[in-house]
């Protein structure tokens, strides 16, 4: 049927402009009307923004739920209280940092380093405690500097969101893991919860342009685990952190 | 610690943990094995384990611009004299 197509491609596309013009215009409001007062005003500069922009990415996400009715969302509360606490994920869909970011007031995660040089919008990430990706943007003592925020993040309640395989998957199959992620949980001394992301990618394919509103699809986020090492121990290593966090996610993808 | 003992167990670490067989001593760890300030926060944390306690800011922050092995034993050896010294 071809006039069916046409139409629901039609559909996608209008169903889609309007989220991301949601999304876009949302941030430039945001940033005149939030983002700037917050800075001025706000001891927790970092805090701030983060729950700014969690507030903005829930309402995006309310908004998918109304105008894409046929996407249901599963997320447990296991999942939505995490706090203090690294979340390892695997990353299927541009939608899963965002969607993170709306289930967690306090949140931080590690971004592309380029888009740290894109003005407005790098310094909106820097100034939100987002971690470049490429640790040689922050050597010396920034590094030092960094971390020990990230860890006072964590003790306040936070959580820090990485996917290790830094990049998407464009066949659902596991990349290698970077261990940067673990350190980051060792020095921190922080549990690792594990979360495994479903069907994120039928709403929003890997390149494509368009929501896809037509499949009845139920976008879930599961916890699989948590890793709970002892980083003292002698035999602590964080390359079989990474293993082990990495076959868990195997596992369960095999099982999925 | 001595510092053939010093020198066993950080190349034990770098085997164990960046995967590095016998790297040179003099090597700049950067150029050659890309290592990188995430790995250098790692091994800062196995030296911690190494010392049997938490470095301070100030020692941490000091390890930042070290470049070779070399540098690292020495590094370790300073801060072992300097507490033996404060005891």
């Amino acid at each position: 049927m071809p006039l069916i197509k046409i139409i629901s491609k039609v559909y996608n596309f209008l169903i889609t402009s309007l989220l991301w013009a949601y999304f876009l215009f949302g941030y430039l409001f945001l940033l005149l009307f939030l983002f700037l007062p917050a800075i001025v005003i706000s001891k927790n500069v970092s805090a701030a923004l983060q729950n700014i922009n969690h507030v903005h990415l829930r309402v995006f996400f309310a908004l998918t739920r109304i105008f894409i009715r046929r996407t249901k969302f599963e997320i447990p509360d296991e999942v939505r209280q995490i706090r203090s606490a690294v979340i390892v994920c695997n990353h299927i869909s541009y939608l899963d940092p965002i969607l993170l970011v709306s289930l967690f007031p306090r949140h931080l995660t590690i971004v592309k380093n380029t888009f740290f040089k894109v003005p407005i919008f790098g310094w909106f990430l820097k100034n939100t405690g987002y971690i470049p990706s490429a640790p040689n943007e922050m050597m010396g003592a920034a590094m030092i500097n960094n971390l020990e925020a990230i860890k006072k993040h964590m003790a306040d309640g936070g959580i820090v969101f990485v996917f290790p395989e830094g990049t998407r998957s464009r066949d659902g199959k596991l990349a290698a893991f970077n261990k940067g992620v673990f350190s980051i949980a060792r020095y921190c001394k922080s549990p690792i919860h594990l979360i495994l992301i479903k069907n994120t990618n039928m709403l929003f394919r890997p390149g494509t342009f368009s929501f896809d509103t037509r499949p009845f699809n139920t976008i879930k986020l599961n916890l699989i685990g948590t890793l709970e090492p002892d980083f003292k121990s002698y035999n602590f290593s964080v390359s079989s952190v990474a293993q082990n966090a990495r076959a868990v996610f195997e596992k369960n993808l095999l099982h999925s | 610690m001595t510092r053939q003992e010093i020198e066993r167990e950080i190349k034990n670490i770098f085997q164990r943990e960046f995967e590095i067989e016998n790297p040179g001593f003099d090597d700049d760890l950067r150029e050659k094995y890309e290592f990188d300030s995430i790995d250098a926060i790692e091994l800062l944390l196995e030296i911690e384990r190494m010392l049997g306690s938490e470095l301070t800011q100030e020692e941490k922050k000091q390890a930042m611009d070290i470049r070779t092995i070399n540098q690292i034993c020495d590094y370790i050896e300073r801060i072992i004299q300097t507490r033996s010294k404060a005891a």
